[in-house]
């Protein structure tokens, strides 16, 4: 694909085409299988970047881009975009409540009425290269991470900051040093952060 | 019988509770524990730092001898970057930038040596327990399980060296336990001799630029005294349970001399700043919210001031109050 034709998929996720613009779009994602794959990474990048992050987010967002690309194979000047939902949660606090009512009970010889399971709130969506990567050097690192009960590491979250403006990006990273100095309770990493700050976009 | 059966369950429930807090209480000790050992121990070794699709290796070296704590990282992917911390002075290196900042911090390192004092306070906004031993870089590990009490907050898995309390892994996790920062060592020395030579810099000489920032402190009381002249106090109006205000600073950055006050926050175990910096005519400054890894910030901006809430929080929490933040009328 071509620079402007990637730039002309990143407008398109941007809401920013009209006219002969998004026919343009259109016809490339009809013709352009590789095309596809783009817009949905690309809109999957945006999600993120605007912190929508949430199972729910993600599976609203590849309704986006599923709609947008059965419009580009009937409809192609007539777009229209999928709400993203709420979510709602119970708070977890309720959950291990549940559950300690529940072995208290047991623990008494109690018929248990009923049992109640933790959600799955987890976030699914992980870049395949990104763990790829990730993967390929914890092995050359031979590392031994003990993984938790949640290993997803959502796409909301990099290491730079989400904002456009180097002024500001700058200012927030001295406040960034200035703040890991009450960085709590894994103080002995804090400063990784801002080793690890990527160098650019 | 009846009477019997009431008994049996109190007994058991008592017991049971009774169990669960002698737990608790030997996970505040490791946890109490642990914050010593990373200040009191040397080591050098590397670990891993994951967000979101990135991951990178870091390699740390601390020291500790009678001229207190001496702590290098430096990133061993990617560009080449480094901070060197010596007590009260961290300097970061960063080639890409061709700068070096140094940076003397007028109130010191705070959070390690007042870990211990802080935690009792935290305790009821978290469920602190003891999980299953587990290896981590080739060390057993306990470990143990932080549950904030609501979402303001983050939760924290950390797997705890048996034999020398020193942290090999956390795991920052978000409400519903997505796990949104992981620090794991993969390999670590622990109790070796550090020559000095390990603790310089080796990336200068890279066409660096050293730029000294002479941030001196600034008299705190006088800076009130001016603030309440002319009326512009800020006061934080809403902060999550069991936050209250454990540092503050005022400082003036080195490259203009603009005044900047950080008022720090914490609960014992999460903490977040807010800075109220003077606002420069034709400068910019973050509206909303920006996120790194597991670090939120808020800004604003004000007539006269740009208002910022930065933290270990969740991104709900800085923006709360961020917006909780008013000017106080005198």
């Amino acid at each position: 694909m071509t620079t402007d034709e990637n730039e002309l998929l990143s407008a398109l996720v941007d809401g920013e085409l009209r006219g002969r613009e998004l026919d343009k779009a259109m016809v490339l994602l009809g013709k352009d299988p590789s095309a596809k794959d783009r817009l949905q990474r690309y809109q999957i990048s945006r999600d993120a970047f605007h912190g929508y992050g949430t199972k729910q987010q993600a599976l609203a967002t590849q309704k986006i881009s599923a709609a947008i690309l059965l419009e580009a194979r009937h409809k192609p000047a007539n777009l229209k975009a999928v709400d993203k939902t709420n979510v709602i949660s119970l708070p977890i606090r309720f959950w291990q409540q549940t559950l300690s009512l529940a072995v208290a009970a047991s623990i008494g010889a109690l018929a248990v009425v009923g049992v109640m399971t933790q959600p799955n709130t987890q976030l699914v969506p992980i870049m395949p290269m990104a763990a790829m990567e990730s993967t390929q050097v914890l092995e050359s690192l031979g590392t031994t991470v003990v993984a938790s009960k949640a290993v997803a590491l959502p796409l909301n979250s990099g290491n730079r900051w989400t904002v456009e403006e180097q002024e500001i990006e700058d200012r927030l990273n001295i406040y960034l040093v200035d703040h890991n100095e009450y960085a709590g309770v894994s103080d002995i990493f804090s400063n990784a952060r801002v080793v690890a700050y990527e160098s650019g976009q | 019988m009846h009477n019997l059966i009431k008994l049996y369950l109190v007994l058991c429930l008592g017991l049971s509770s009774a169990y669960s807090y002698a737990e608790d209480s030997e996970a505040i000790v490791l946890l109490k524990k642990m914050g010593l050992a990373a200040k009191k121990l040397n080591y050098d070794g590397v670990f891993t730092y994951q967000t979101g699709a990135k991951l990178q290796a870091i390699r740390i070296i601390h020291k500790n001898n009678k001229k207190g704590e001496v702590e290098r990282l430096l990133s061993l992917n990617g560009a080449a970057r480094e901070l060197v911390r010596t007590n009260d002075i961290v300097t970061c290196i960063f080639p890409e930038g061709k700068q070096v900042n140094v940076d003397r911090r007028p109130l010191g390192r705070g959070f390690p040596s007042d870990l211990l004092s802080r935690l009792g306070s935290a305790t009821p906004y978290y469920d602190i327990s003891l999980g299953e031993v587990a290896r981590v870089a080739d060390r057993s590990a306990k470990k143990l399980l932080v549950t904030p009490s609501d979402n303001y907050r983050y939760g924290y898995h950390l797997w705890v060296d048996e034999d020398t309390d020193l942290l090999l892994q956390s795991n920052l996790l978000a409400h519903g336990g997505v796990v949104l920062e992981r620090f794991a060592f993969s390999s670590i020395k622990l109790g070796v001799d550090i020559p000095d030579s390990l603790l310089q810099p080796q990336i200068i000489g890279q066409e660096l630029t050293w730029v000294r920032n002479k941030t001196e402190p600034v008299n705190k009381l006088k800076i009130t005294q001016e603030a309440l002249k002319k009326g512009l106090v800020w006061e934080v109006d809403w902060l999550p349970l069991g936050f209250t205000l454990v540092a503050e600073q005022s400082r003036r950055k080195a490259q203009d001399g603009t005044l900047v006050e950080q008022r720090v926050y914490s609960d014992g175990l999460s903490s977040l700043s807010v800075f109220i910096e003077k606002r420069n005519q034709g400068h910019r400054h973050l509206e909303g919210i920006s996120t790194m890894g597991a670090i939120n910030a808020f800004g604003m901006i004000a007539p006269i001031h740009f208002l910022t809430v930065v933290g270990q929080v969740p991104a709900r929490t800085v923006e709360k109050v961020g917006h909780s933040i008013k000017l106080v009328n005198y």
